[in-house]
């Protein structure tokens, strides 16, 4: 990662100003209010208040996420996420009810959804973006229709018949996709990592991966089998004890495995992407750390489940604050100086659906 | 005087603002700036912890608040009142009364809401899907937990002839197909597919042995065809797996585990004492005592006395309360 290294060798004639850190200044109490209200309010309504709890919980994120002193702030309207959400479930129960029940209709509703996914995606990206503003100022997102399916479509589909082998260039066509057609007012956004170092984290993740099996194999299983022959061989039970050791490490390499996998690619992949994404001529750093972001999902895992999900709330925005500062944003000259683009509106068809199937590909 | 930031929507430019009441109007006085309009037309975000409150103008424009208690004393002048759910997520009372309300609407949605909802909507579907699902579960099943009957061919027939020359009440669910299986996972049991198809297995024919209170098991099992109790059931456990899905966030979970819910049904005592009496008015209906299902539940219920295999009567709770009722059923039947 090169430009994590330009960081320390200063290009401070090109970058004036000292780094500003992004800060997260909401807390769990105070958010806990907000949630548990969200929460009734929707079970009330059977569902339906879930597009204002969005709002609010966006909203709530939003307004505290604070870079130069001036926070976010999150316009989408309920109205608009409410008739999405019900587009996105009508999407779902077909989906679900083409996936169990096989008829000649599944075919057709698969390729149906295959076909209008691109777009809908691409939806979601303008309205998150669009109704994102920072100082009065809006963002944009502006790629055209063609690069959804070329991305999603074409990548996706290449990605699929070479096995996987091409998912981190499809990850860093997408990642491209989203940021060379970002802008902030007319201030446009640019992405800068190359295929490659997506695959050099792809390629550490599975290296991981092989070391865990290999360990797993040879001291759970092994010893686990080592421990019956002995005993076949002594014609007497298997020593308990050896059985016992043999499964705990099984045991706990594969949660190891289950708790770190995920985070560490996370950080190791949201640190790449940020670190080489510019708006304009202002940079961003972006400093992760894997091990704590173990530490923090693997704990807020936990007091969810001890607290039966109250602490929920709590976790959110741990997990928030933990992501949003270490995030620096490395301005290269004056921040007053972003100028706003002409309105346009834009509906959340796209965003709830993509939620809705799981597509979360924001950071 | 509260001080305020003044963005003007174009550029990212802050102007430093004082703002006042005077009347009815907001005044907004800095640098280069200074003019009023209507508090009427002025729209104000609402509290979210201490996140800084934005005053927004009907150009466009707006101004940032950070210092909350100094705006809430503007606010007031101007008489100003928050909206009743940013009240609500502020105040300890409603915060509680939240988390208890919400505890008490899902355990009265799971306990009421869900049952009355999920038996409305079997009666509902179309037959077909019933069909569909019971096809699919047997395929499923069939070879892993569900062995060939190992009864021999003349006494399932003997059995099939009697289940089917049985007269249905008036109003009854005819098309109740019986299939004979071999289970050890699940012992001496039977039970209903979605679509009324009728699964029995060979330890319950064995447990029992007597012809007439085999026959008042299946007439048992029609009264939960007839009630539509499979569909209702898988569609209770969809919904549970629908509401997790949405709350731990895994959608391939859902309806993964519809096969096993037909099997593992655990139908609740309302459920079973309507197919209890069903199946009693289908017994007294072609001459027989309802006493007779009692006598079938004893067996079963002494066959499984020490074994921790999972049975007929491990899904059927409170089992002398059904057989006292069923043995009333038959006295009042006799004296006829």
């Amino acid at each position: 990662m090169d430009n994590v290294s330009d960081r320390e060798s200063p290009p401070r004639a090109a970058s004036p100003r000292a780094p500003e850190q992004l800060h997260f200044t909401g807390n769990g109490a105070e958010y806990f209010g907000i949630w548990i209200v969200n929460l009734l309010l929707t079970i009330v309504t059977v569902g339906i208040y879930s597009a204002w709890a969005k709002v609010r919980r966006l909203q709530y994120f939003y307004r505290h996420t604070e870079v130069v002193g001036s926070s976010f702030d999150f316009h989408g309207s309920p109205g608009r996420i409410l008739v999405g959400r019900v587009i996105a479930l009508a999407m779902l129960i077909a989906y679900n009810y083409s996936v169990r029940l096989r008829s000649p209709l599944t075919i057709v509703i698969l390729v149906a959804i295959a076909v209008v996914m691109p777009w809908l995606l691409r939806n979601s990206f303008r309205f998150r973006l669009y109704n994102t503003s920072w100082r009065g100022t809006r963002f944009h997102f502006r790629g055209a229709v063609a690069g959804a399916y070329r991305v999603f479509l074409l990548n996706g589909f290449l990605t699929l018949i070479t096995l996987y082998v091409m998912a981190p260039f499809t990850h860093q066509r997408l990642k491209a996709y989203q940021h060379d057609n970002s802008w902030f007012g007319r201030t446009q956004c640019s992405f800068h990592a190359r295929a490659g170092q997506f695959y050099k984290i792809y390629l550490l993740l599975l290296a991981t991966i092989v070391v865990f099996a290999i360990v797993i194999g040879l001291t759970g299983i092994g010893g686990a089998l080592a421990a019956l022959s002995q005993a076949q061989k002594q014609g007497g039970h298997p020593n308990p004890i050896a059985v016992f050791r043999a499964v705990a490490v099984l045991y706990g390499a594969l949660i190891l495995m289950g708790i770190s996998i995920g985070p560490v690619f996370h950080a190791l992949i949201t640190n790449l992407i940020w670190n080489n994404t510019r708006v304009g001529e202002h940079r961003i750093e972006c400093n992760m750390s894997p091990l704590v972001l173990i530490w923090i999902t693997a704990s807020n895992f936990v007091l969810v489940v001890l607290t039966l999900g109250l602490f929920i709330p709590w976790a959110m925005v741990r997990l928030a604050k933990f992501q949003l500062e270490s995030v620096r944003l490395l301005p290269a000259g004056d921040l007053q100086e972003f100028v706003a683009a002409e309105p346009e509106t834009i509906g959340a068809v796209g965003e709830e659906a993509a939620t809705a199937f799981d597509f979360d590909i924001s950071l | 005087m509260l001080q305020a930031n003044y963005f003007d929507g174009r550029s990212t430019r802050i102007r430093v603002v004082d703002l006042s009441m005077a009347g009815d109007d907001l005044i907004i006085a800095g640098e280069d700036i200074d003019f009023r309009v209507p508090f009427a037309d002025v729209v104000v975000d609402e509290r979210l912890g201490r996140a800084p409150r934005r005053l927004r103008l009907k150009d466009g424009t707006f101004c940032e608040v950070r210092d909350l208690d100094a705006l809430d004393i503007l606010l007031s002048s101007a008489a100003h009142r928050d909206g009743w759910v940013d009240r609500m997520q502020r105040h300890l009372q409603f915060v509680l009364f939240s988390i208890v309300a919400c505890v008490a609407l899902v355990v009265a949605a799971y306990k009421w809401g869900l049952p009355w909802a999920a038996a409305k909507g079997a009666r509902t579907l179309p037959p077909a899907i019933g069909r569909t699902l019971s096809v699919q579960a047997l395929k499923l099943l069939d070879g892993k937990i569900l062995m060939p009957s190992g009864i021999a061919e003349e006494r399932r027939q003997a059995l099939s002839a009697q289940f089917h020359a049985l007269q249905l009440p008036e109003g009854g669910t005819p098309g109740s197909e019986l299939l004979f299986r071999n289970s050890p996972q699940l012992g001496a049991n039977a039970f209903t597919l979605p679509d009324g198809t009728i699964v029995v297995l060979d330890d319950l024919l064995t447990s029992i042995g007597d012809d007439p209170q085999i026959l008042a098991v299946f007439a048992h099992e029609l009264g939960h065809a007839h009630g539509r109790h499979g569909l209702q059931l898988l569609l209770q456990s969809s919904a549970v797996g629908a509401f997790w899905t949405l709350y731990v966030g895994d959608i391939s979970s859902l309806l993964a585990a519809a096969p096993a819910a037909i099997v593992q049904a655990r139908y609740s005592q309302d459920l079973e004492r309507q197919a209890d009496d069903y199946g009693a008015a289908l017994l007294m209906h072609n001459g027989m005592s309802p006493a007779l299902l009692a006598d079938a539940l004893k067996k079963l219920a002494e066959s499984q006395s020490g074994t921790s295999k999972g049975g007929y009567l491990s899904s059927h709770p409170s089992t002398d309360e059904r057989m006292r009722r069923l043995r009333l059923l038959g006295a009042s039947f006799r004296e006829k």
